[in-house]
């Protein structure tokens, strides 16, 4: 009966925080702010999948790491004829749309093909850019893969919530589509056999082969309306002002024809020197910087997990029902829902309510709030370890709870979780990895830009890899001498 | 002579089972009362319904001039000063050495400065035969030795009466003499003491009365001579042919 009530008890308050919330990304019919808001603001916040060469990846530039590609120089171009700065936020294609909606960014200009789908919930653009569909395959299955036919029964690849993903599922009968939502990641699994193809746009297909010479594209003869196969860049519903002001930009671009004079030859450009310098050494600075946010990540996580821990903990074994009850809803809430959800629950659903909050920010509030829950429970069964004895001998001195548990409960519990809480830490370390995919530079992030820079998908998982183990590794040893110490003391 | 603790009325359910039905008595001034009767009795709980370990469910225990059933926590835990507790279980605190067993309590609660309260702790353990053991931690005690740090830990508050709850229960025989004879030199100090025990032999020796307690009740009070020898009761006699 009393798990019963916690039960509904706890429903309700799920209910009571994601109903507010529910409502905020419907306004329908309101007055367009969307030009006036971004002059005001000073700067436009452009979403994009720095994955996809030649139109958005990142390329070392004088020793410092930059976004670049066609898109990134509409996005520049845009930013300059209204008359603001640019701030460019990268994370995977299939985030992008909930970004939008969400005001973390103003914009996307990702290669976005404007289908009736999502022509639904975004005001697109005109088309900047079309280029046809392609597939990309193993140079040895070059004489098996001809045309669309060729490929039923086998698998055939696209990036999780693209145009591609939807022309394989609607045009390939009898063949699989496996989606990710990484390229480099498709791109590995066709190396390794697992997919025999990928479906993918012409210069992204193209510059792929140019830089992998076991590759090889074609055009397989997709049937697309004109308005699907080309890029157009996304704002939020209702905005004509800002869509009109993006099209005055983009009607500039084709005047002077800056694509193909410009814009196309400089990405070309950056995608060689890139493939020049395609040593893993030459990227360490990524590792590096990597390892600097995994480590910010973990050890403010942890610190703050620590502090809402203990005091979750307290309430738990607080007397005070209502107490109790928020401590246990919390814990079992937090320990029975996964970590990634969690992680975007922050970052797009509350960063919806607080316009400013930084992915960074987000990543580090939805791990803290995630390891607090265990936090919690492991200094719970450390202080419900310490035997009874121990508090009425204490008690029976005059000291207070408070006394008590400061001076003779705590103390005791803590020497007894520490193993366990060093866990939680060299834990933290490895999860902190799912906040890459809201977009914050930690190691696993970093990782994947380095696969797309470099168009090698094995080697940098394997390094990073690496720089995981020895940070957990070390991190152990560095934790059970410092229990030795404890015991000795 | 004067009343240290007056208990009127005292019971004690845990739900359904009644186990202290209904108990009046008093404690005077510089008394040693040994609790003796069958395990189940309720003996045990008595004693720590004395300092509001376990609340009372109904009934008063006045100590100081006040009801220690119906105060606030803090005027509780004044009054606690004045009322030490030795355990079966001894319950010294682990991670502190014996002389930091006994200075915690006086420095956060009376807030005795570190120098005197070092300095009466090893006064104590000076007097319970322990001074050589000052800076050892628990774990390195024998059974004995631990009670003897209990025993100074809850005098280091200097309290007005002490509770002991079945102090040599948990100890090796050999090792109930050393206890025993603490305690012994405490009782001819003048220290009011209530003692919960099975050692027939030092209740006839110290108490200055014996309560028998069974089935929730305080059955037979007397003096030692009274009730180890003449017993009235059929509960008292039954339980003393086992025992003696």
């Amino acid at each position: 009966m009393n798990k019963l009530k916690q039960f509904i008890l706890m429903l309700v308050m799920m209910f009571a925080v994601f109903l507010p919330l529910s409502n905020l990304t419907i306004k329908a019919d309101q007055t367009d702010t969307s030009l006036e808001d971004i002059k005001k603001s000073g700067k436009l916040v452009v979403g994009l999948s720095a994955d996809y060469p030649p139109y958005e990846f990142t390329a070392k530039v004088d020793g410092k790491t930059e976004y670049v590609g066609i898109d990134i120089e509409i996005a520049k171009k845009l930013a300059k004829d209204l008359g603001v700065k640019l701030e460019i936020k990268n994370m995977s294609f299939d985030s992008l749309l909930v970004a939008l909606e969400t005001n973390k960014v103003d914009a996307i200009i990702s290669a976005m093909n404007p289908t009736p789908e999502r022509k639904a919930s975004v005001d697109f653009s005109d088309i900047y850019y079309s280029g046809k569909q392609y597939i990309v395959i193993n140079k040895k299955d070059a004489s098996k893969y001809k045309n669309l036919a060729d490929f039923k029964g086998q698998t055939v690849g696209a990036q999780n919530g693209s145009l591609q993903y939807n022309l394989v599922k609607d045009q390939m009968p009898g063949t699989t589509v496996k989606g990710l939502s990484k390229l480099n990641n498709l791109v590995l699994a066709l190396q390794s056999g697992k997919i025999n193809g990928i479906a993918m746009e012409e210069p992204t297909a193209k510059a792929y082969v140019a830089n992998n010479n076991q590759l090889l594209a074609f055009d397989p003869g997709f049937s697309v309306s004109s308005d699907q196969t080309g890029s157009a860049i996304a704002f939020r519903k209702n905005s004509p002002a800002l869509v009109a002001a993006a099209n005055k930009t983009l009607a500039q671009i084709k005047k002077q024809n800056l694509l193909d004079t410009k814009y196309v030859p400089e990405a070309a450009k950056y995608m060689e020197t890139t493939t020049k310098n395609n040593t893993m050494m030459s990227y360490w600075t990524y590792f590096a910087k990597g390892i600097e946010y995994t480590l910010i990540i973990t050890v403010t996580a942890i610190f703050f997990g620590f502090i809402l821990g203990t005091l979750l903990s307290l309430m738990r074994l607080s007397k005070n029902k209502l107490l109790h009850s928020i401590a246990v809803c919390y814990i079992e809430f937090i320990r029975g829902t996964p970590l990634m959800v969690q992680v975007m629950f922050v970052y797009f659903g509350v960063g919806a309510v607080i316009q400013s909050l930084p992915a960074l920010v987000a990543g580090i509030i939805a791990t803290a709030l995630n390891s607090a829950a265990y936090i919690a429970e492991v200094i719970r069964s450390g202080i419900e370890s310490i035997p009874t004895g121990q508090t009425e001998a204490a008690r029976s001195l005059g000291m207070t709870q408070k006394d008590t548990y400061r001076y003779v409960v705590i103390p005791q519990a803590l020497k007894n979780i520490w193993p366990a809480l060093g866990n939680e830490f060299v834990t933290l370390i490895k999860e902190s990895s799912i906040v890459s995919i809201i977009g914050v530079g930690d190691l696993m992030y970093q990782t994947q830009l380095v696969q797309s820079a470099t168009y090698k998908g094995v080697m940098p998982l394997f390094i990073a890899m690496v720089i995981y183990f020895i940070m957990t590794f070390s991190l152990s040893k560095l934790l059970n001498l410092f229990e030795r110490k404890l015991n000795h003391g | 002579m004067d009343k240290m603790i007056e208990i009127k009325n005292l019971k004690k359910n845990y739900g359904k089972n009644e186990v202290l039905k209904d108990i009046t008595e008093t404690v005077d001034k510089g008394q040693v009362i040994c609790v003796i009767g069958p395990s189940g009795s309720g003996k045990s709980t008595f004693l720590r319904c004395l300092n509001v370990l376990e609340k009372p469910t109904s009934g008063k225990i006045i100590f100081d001039g006040q009801d220690l059933a119906h105060i606030s926590e803090k005027q509780l835990n004044v009054l606690r000063e004045k009322m030490g507790m030795v355990f079966q279980g001894f319950n010294l605190f682990p991670n502190m050495s014996v002389l930091e067993n006994i200075k915690l309590a006086p420095m956060k609660v009376k807030n005795v400065d570190e120098k005197t309260a070092t300095e009466r702790g090893k006064e104590l353990l000076d007097k319970v035969g322990l001074l050589d053991k000052a800076d050892q931690f628990p774990d390195s005690l024998s059974g004995g030795q631990k009670q003897r740090v209990a025993i100074a830990r809850a005098l280091a508050m200097d309290p007005e009466v002490i509770l002991f709850d079945e102090p040599t229960s948990a100890l090796d025989p050999e090792m109930v003499g050393e206890v025993l004879k603490v305690m012994q030199d405490l009782a001819d100090s003048g220290m009011t003491m209530v003692v919960v025990t099975h050692e027939m032999g030092f209740a006839r020796e110290v108490a200055d009365e014996v309560w028998f307690m069974a089935d929730g009740y305080v059955q037979e009070i007397g003096s030692p001579e009274e009730i180890f020898e003449h017993p009235k009761s059929a509960r008292a006699k039954d339980f003393l042919a086992k025992v003696l």
